[in-house]
């Protein structure tokens, strides 16, 4: 590995483009790539401005996805206690299976809908202050927080899956029923969001960074 | 001319190829890999690409039995559950009905698109693709499909519907009594055979393969 940034060939120097979809180097004058022919470009088109706005609409999207309840609760305990609608927050479902001693489904769901999700968009935030030189941290690093981000991300998807599962299995008659609340669609945005936002985001801007910088 | 055998390990049209890192973009000579052996960028050392044991074969074999077992993912339910009387079933289109049945019909429709679309775009595709190849032909439109694979990759989210699903056992714990069923089994055995028929072929092979394919008469 060597880390002097300005040795060797970069493509985009060259005015070449690695295809986005199969990979293949060629001139970025041709326009579209020779062998699968999508269009080429030197990096993702308005990468930076694509990443930042898909990420605030997913900041925007977690706030209903936290106040909000996922799922309404509808039972015989509920209804005696003045027939509402019994609902829950994710937090507050994650606190209530933490006391009942419910540690591993307390755990998935932290982690899966608070921990990811935050992480993922401080992540983001972070490679695009580091895309445009507020990170001193090495571009190693960078790569490694990119890499996270994308292994990670889908993996919040898990609480959606719950309600649709949930809502499927609870249907006991009249005793219990339960029904998807405005969060779960909220939540479901903010993931597919973070997503979008991670895919938009182009790496290669790190090194490009680095290599001006040095 | 550029001669196709099946079993010849990934080949390639152009000997002098060259490959630009897709992290710090840095241009360097591509070389041709012995089976396993994995080519890493040398300005940065991230992974440029590997080549995979007998891959054709495993991408077809996996492909083919992740679609079998699609099959029998989508005919049995997963498990049935009694209470009070009451016998519910559980499967992958009873998640999404179930959801359509409670207006929920943008959530119902992204469950139907992530448990159920992209597995078999992505099963369908690689079989379509893969197979042909083997003997190195390629049917109409494998350009196509093959970046439909690639498009649907990350938005098929069947394991994550599984750990969903466990949490689910876990919330309802012994509310109910819960039976397993078939379905299940084929779950996760999609899961895992997709999993190693994408991690079986190495993208830049594929294309490579397929731009031989192609190119014949």
């Amino acid at each position: 590995m060597i880390d002097d940034p300005s040795s060797g060939d970069f493509a985009a120097d060259l005015g070449l483009a690695s295809c986005s979809c199969c990979g293949k180097l060629s001139p970025v004058d041709l326009g579209d790539c020779p062998r699968c022919g999508k269009t080429l470009h030197l990096r993702k088109p308005f990468s930076l401005a694509r990443t930042i706005a898909l990420l605030s609409a997913a900041i925007a999207f977690y706030v209903p996805a936290m106040t909000l309840p996922v799922m309404g609760v509808e039972g015989v305990g509920t209804a005696s206690a003045g027939g509402s609608t019994g609902g829950s927050t994710i937090v507050g479902g994650v606190i209530t299976f933490w006391k009942s001693g419910s540690y591993p489904v307390a755990i998935i769901i932290f982690t899966a809908s608070v921990l990811i999700p935050i992480l993922k968009i401080i992540a983001l935030i972070w490679l695009c202050l580091a895309a445009t030189g507020r990170s001193r941290a090495r571009p190693h690093s960078h790569a490694f927080a990119y890499h996270i981000t994308e292994l990670v991300g889908r993996w919040s998807m898990v609480d959606v899956f719950v309600v649709a599962i949930l809502v499927c299995l609870v249907r006991l008659g009249n005793i219990m029923t339960i029904t998807p609340g405005p969060a779960a669609i909220s939540f479901a945005t903010v993931v597919i969001l973070t997503m979008l936002s991670a895919m938009s985001f182009d790496p290669r801007l790190l090194w490009d960074h680095h290599r001006r910088s040095a | 001319m550029f001669h196709h055998h099946p079993g010849l390990p990934w080949p390639r049209r152009d000997r002098n190829e060259r490959v630009a890192c897709q992290f710090c973009d840095a241009v360097q000579p591509a070389p041709s890999l012995e089976e396993g052996e994995v080519a890493i960028c040398g300005h940065c050392g991230e992974t440029l690409y590997q080549n995979r044991p007998r891959s054709l074969s495993r991408c077809v074999g996996f492909s083919l039995a992740a679609l079998f077992f699609l099959i029998i993912a989508h005919s049995f339910p997963f498990l049935t559950m009694e209470a009070a009387g009451n016998r519910t079933e559980l499967g992958l289109w009873e998640a999404t009905y179930a959801l359509y049945a409670d207006h929920a019909v943008l959530l119902s429709a992204l469950t139907f698109f992530f448990t159920i679309v992209t597995p078999i775009v992505m099963s369908c595709g690689l079989l379509y693709v893969c197979a042909p190849l083997m003997s190195g032909k390629a049917m109409p439109g494998a350009l196509i499909v093959t970046r439909w694979i690639q498009l649907s990759e990350p938005w098929s989210m069947l394991e994550v519907f599984l750990l969903g699903f466990i949490v689910s056992l876990l919330k309802l714990g012994h509310l109910a009594e819960i039976h397993f069923q078939t379905g299940l089994w084929a779950l996760v055995a999609v899961v895992f055979c997709l999993a190693a028929a994408m991690a079986g072929i190495d993208r830049r092979e594929l294309w490579d393969r397929l731009e031989l394919a192609l190119l014949k008469p």
